[in-house]
């Protein structure tokens, strides 16, 4: 399909969080959709599929690429956070994996994300078989598949995972983009090794690899090769409109730790410092810490309650090294003779694993180790995929938690008050107060609530007198209402005020109304939220 | 009412044939407005931006002083007053300038300029239905008599104005002649209103009216311009039942406060939030803050706290508080919009700053904010905005100003500062900042050791060395040209 501007639009535009945050690049995820193909895609594809081949001159690794490379060919469904009680609308895509060690299958956690229905198919074996989801990571962008038909592994060997390769050496990128339905081969070299954002997270930045070759929708979770090794995963790019020959892997530390985390039977989440830091680059600075100008440390200027570094850092403690390895007064360490940010080193680690750090405090040499854990307090800005939309439903006022999800479909309309608890919850640690701030997102028409129309958007402080912190509260909270229940906003917004009487009426005839089956869905299931730190007793 | 509109068609019909005969007493009453107009640039705040020019049509008063639009006017540096026909040429100065009402009087600096201009008289107040035109001057002194039509009169904003005031929609077709449209709108060779928008597309104009032009010129005449009054509330409508039975509001009427600010007019008087206002100065309000206006009908309380009163007038509430029904007195000021931290628009006003090393510090003000463009609440930095736009309700100390780091000028001393920007500046060498001026006094006093700078924000604290500051001197000022190292 053309669209109008005459670009043909690749993959999936994710979420729009980057709009959000004002990146201004627009990013694509490289799954094929089904019904995007076109003859003048299909042409040039094959065309440049032609090239790439012809180029390619490594027989072995072709043939272990053919005999491992697989189709993943996925039905998924997507919730609808503005109704948040609809199953969501299904569509079908197409990306890539491959086999590795313990006849499980790689790919890109947003190629299953949502999945109804996996089948995978090899170049060799024209049955498609059912897959199923192993485990999944959604901050790192990858999962495990496995398949039951032990027929499927047949003629399978298992590509090996290998190191970061060097800049400039080539790759070859395998998979099923757009263009054609067999295996493609494009080739590249290894433009630059730095950090950079996960778009299907869009929280999350980590290692990744930029490489010229032509990477295109269909070719996520497929393997890029160097000699007989994977060195990284494809899985995202920028649309044609914004850059050529500008494509994204996800290197082998990262895949490596994925698959060690994922030993113990679950996938558990990144952990992080949690605090901000300073570069102590300034000379003036240095002396008022009494640091000599030898170029080293950085300083701690945040911590975040909550998180790995809370009680054992404090502000203004110069971090001079971690795990050995000296901080330079710009932030890095040398790994691996490359230099690298220093949180690289947290990065590799797990949950429970400790960091040790040499810390300058009032004027002496302290020895600290930091038992690391995820940051939960900042789960808000996680896209979220599995699970189904939290909400509540009353005398058609519809409260839903403050989400990244919701934020996306909110964008034009959210006013400033939303916005800013949004874009500000996690640097004035909103959390403590408020782990997850519930939102009044819409009123669903009805004879009860004429007079409330327009007062939707708002955040929500208080309901019968009660705190509310999280979606959890909620429920409890319209119980405690008498003959009325108040409901009371942040800011100066009128309270809305119902009849409870009213309101059990109104219900019923409500859900009948917008085909609504539960009034309610607040199970948090596996996400953990902030805690908090306000007193327990106020919110009763 | 049938007999009104007959009689006002009929002074219509008895206007279109007075022109031929009144040109003369026309071109008597009308002077082309020239300003150069230069505003300051707040992001570089010691220099100002490009000048530009703007031409509108000034209305000759009796008694030799011109009316303008203060959108003509402001941020000006020269006005000038040019003869319709002639090439003559006088400058101006502006005696009163209102841009929340957008309204400027403006006086020839040469007092027989206007001689044997015999000037406008102030015509009645409009309606909707009701007809009048707006005059252009044509190149040679012509007049255009364009024929207009008023839609709507209502409570409605002004480009320079948070809360609304009266205001007339009107329909006409207009030739483009001059670079504003600033134009007078006439009935029987009388004034009543000035235009001060106009939409090209759909041919709809904005109007100011001539209760608001007499307001203006009643307060701006008696030496001292105080401007309108204002309530300092915010209020919501009491339709919802539900709501009436939670405030125990009477059986009907009444609007509900839902914010009262401590210093203005309802809060002296002493008017609470929660309360239900129920009638100011005698007018009976209903259930959406409408009155019954003896001209216009139903209409807003805006115009009933901020048209009619002056500042200094006795206002009186009547409102019911937790069911009963009380009433309270006052005096109308300006407090509520005068006496805050961080002024919301400001015109004709040279930023302040402070440069200390290469450290740019500004106090925060509605002009910077909008420095940032239409999307200003999303592209400038977040706690600025949030300071600007919920200042109320976080109760900012009027008397103290927000000063914030806004930008760092590199230099040797500045290493390692270079991307800092928008940071509200919270303590200085351990004392509290209240604006540009204390910061600037402890800064000279620092002669020695370190000056520490403590922000509300990440990074929490910066450091300068107070030697290296005093040896840098103006050479920062020098290498980036600034004309002044502060303006305070």
């Amino acid at each position: 399909m053309i669209t109008s501007s005459g670009i043909p639009r690749f993959g999936r535009v994710s979420s729009g969080k980057e709009d959000w945050q004002k990146i201004g690049l627009v990013w694509v995820l490289f799954m094929v959709k089904d019904d995007w193909m076109t003859f003048w895609i299909k042409l040039f594809t094959l065309a440049m599929m032609g090239l790439g081949l012809a180029g390619c001159g490594r027989d072995e690794q072709l043939r272990e690429a053919r005999r491992n490379v697989v189709m993943v060919e996925v039905t998924s469904q997507t919730w609808d956070y503005r109704l948040p009680w609809n199953p969501g609308t299904v569509s079908s895509a197409r990306g890539a994996g491959f086999v590795i060690e313990g006849k499980r299958i790689l790919t890109n956690a947003h190629v299953i994300s949502g999945a109804r229905n996996i089948t995978v198919q090899r170049e060799a074996d024209p049955r498609k078989y059912p897959g199923k989801v192993l485990y999944v990571a959604h901050d790192c962008d990858l999962a495990l598949l496995e398949v039951e038909d032990p027929e499927f592994f047949k003629g399978t060997t298992v590509l090996p995972i290998g190191d970061i390769p060097e800049l400039e050496s080539v790759v070859s990128v395998y998979g099923f983009p757009i263009g054609g339905d067999r295996l493609s081969v494009t080739r590249g070299v290894v433009s630059r090794i730095d950090y950079n954002s996960y778009t299907h997270s869009g929280r999350e930045s980590h290692l990744a690899i930029q490489i010229d070759a032509a990477i295109n929708p269909g070719n996520s979770g497929g393997p890029v090769m160097q000699d007989d090794k994977v060195v990284g995963v494809a899985f995202q790019g920028f649309r044609g409109d914004v850059a050529q020959n500008v494509g994204y892997m996800i290197p082998t530390p990262v895949i490596r730790r994925f698959l060690k985390d994922v030993e113990d039977g679950h996938y558990d989440h990144y952990v992080d410092i949690a605090i901000r830091w300073m570069t102590l680059e300034n000379h003036a600075m240095r002396k008022y810490l009494k640091r000599p100008d030898d170029g080293l440390g950085v300083v701690v200027t945040d911590i975040f309650s909550e998180g790995s570094s809370d009680g054992v850092l404090k502000n203004g403690d110069v971090l001079l090294s971690i795990d050995g390895h000296p901080i330079e007064s710009d932030g890095s360490v040398r790994l691996e003779g490359q230099p690298v940010q220093m949180e690289e080193i947290v990065e590799r680690k797990f949950a429970g694993d400790t960091v040790s750090l040499e810390v300058w405090r009032q004027e002496k040499l302290e020895k600290l180790s930091l038992t690391l854990r995820p940051a939960e307090m900042f789960s808000m800005y996680e896209s979220l995929y599995e699970e189904a939309p939290r909400y509540v439903l009353y005398g058609g006022l519809v409260f839903q938690p403050l989400t990244a999800n919701l934020m996306a479909v909110l964008m034009g309309s959210a006013d400033l008050r939303l916005r800013q608890t949004y874009s500000m919850f996690g640097q004035d640690q909103l959390y403590r107060e408020t782990p997850e701030p519930v939102v009044l997102t819409s009123i669903l028409p009805d004879p009860l609530n004429v007079y409330l129309r327009g007062i939707a958007g708002q955040v929500v402080r208080e309901i019968n007198g009660r705190k509310i912190r999280t979606l959890a509260d909620v429920l409890p909270a319209l119980e405690a209402g008498k003959e009325r229940t108040v409901i009371l906003f942040q800011g100066d917004q009128r309270p809305a005020v119902l009849k409870n009487r009213e309101v059990d009426k109104a219900t019923p005839r409500l859900m009948a109304q917008y085909g609504i089956a539960e009034a309610s869905r607040t199970d948090l299931g596996n996400r953990r939220l902030a805690k908090g730190s306000f007193q327990k007793a106020d919110s009763k | 009412m049938k007999n009104l509109i007959r009689l006002g068609t009929a002074t219509l019909l008895m206007g279109s044939w007075l022109w031929a005969a009144s040109i003369d007493e026309s071109r008597g009453s009308l002077v082309r407005v020239r300003a150069s107009i230069q505003p300051y640039d707040q992001f570089r705040p010691w220099q100002k931006k490009a000048p530009f020019g703007l031409n509108g049509t000034g209305v000759v008063l009796p008694g030799g002083k011109v009316l303008a639009t203060a959108a003509l006017v402001e941020n000006r540096t020269e006005v000038g007053l040019e003869r319709p026909g002639s090439a003559e040429k006088c400058a101006a100065e502006v005696e009163a300038i209102d841009y929340e009402a957008n309204l400027a009087l403006l006086r020839p600096t040469d007092t027989k300029f206007l001689l044997g201009f015999a000037g406008v008289k102030m015509g009645p107040a409009l309606r909707a239905g009701d007809t009048a035109q707006v005059w252009q001057l044509d190149k040679n002194g012509e007049m255009l008599r364009n024929q207009a039509e008023v839609l709507s009169a209502g409570v409605g904003r002004y480009p320079a104005d948070e809360a609304g005031f009266l205001l007339y929609g009107v329909r006409v077709s207009l030739p483009k002649r001059d670079d504003s449209y600033t134009l007078p709108m006439m009935r029987d060779g009388m004034l009543v209103g000035m235009m001060m928008g106009y939409d090209r597309d759909s041919q709809e104009g904005t109007v100011i009216p001539v209760p608001m032009i007499e307001h203006f010129l009643k307060d701006a005449l008696n030496g001292k311009y105080e401007g309108f009054p204002t309530l300092g509330v915010s209020w919501t409508s009491l339709r919802d039942p539900n709501l009436r039975e939670e405030f125990r509001a009477p059986k009907s009427g009444g609007i509900l406060l839902t914010r009262v600010n401590a210093r203005g007019t309802a809060g002296r008087a002493g008017l609470k939030e929660g309360d239900v206002l129920l009638s100011v100065d005698g007018f009976v309000l209903d259930e959406d803050g409408n009155y019954q206006d003896s001209l216009y009908g139903p209409t807003s309380v805006g115009n009933l706290i901020r048209t009619r009163p002056i500042v200094g007038s006795p206002a009186k509430f009547h409102f019911s508080r937790d069911g009963k029904e009380m009433d309270l007195t006052g005096t109308y000021d300006r407090r509520a919009r005068d006496e805050i931290a961080i002024p919301t628009l400001q015109f004709d006003v040279a930023p302040r700053y402070v440069v200390i090393g290469g450290l740019v510090f500004q106090e925060l003000t509605g002009a910077y904010l909008q420095e940032w463009g239409d999307k200003w609440s999303e592209r400038a930095p977040q706690r600025l905005v949030q300071l600007f736009s919920f200042q109320q309700e976080m109760n900012l100390d009027p008397t103290k100003k927000i000063v914030f780091l806004s930008q760092v000028l590199p230099s040797s001393i500045t290493m390692g500062y270079l991307q800092l920007s928008g940071l509200v500046l919270s303590k200085f060498n351990g004392q509290e900042i209240d604006g540009l001026k204390s910061l600037a006094l402890l800064a000279d006093g620092a002669k020695e050791g370190n000056l520490v700078f403590e922000f509300t924000d990440n990074p929490g604290r910066i450091v300068l060395d107070a030697a290296e500051v005093k040896a840098m001197g103006d050479k920062i000022g020098k290498d980036y040209g600034l004309p002044a190292l502060r303006r305070l």
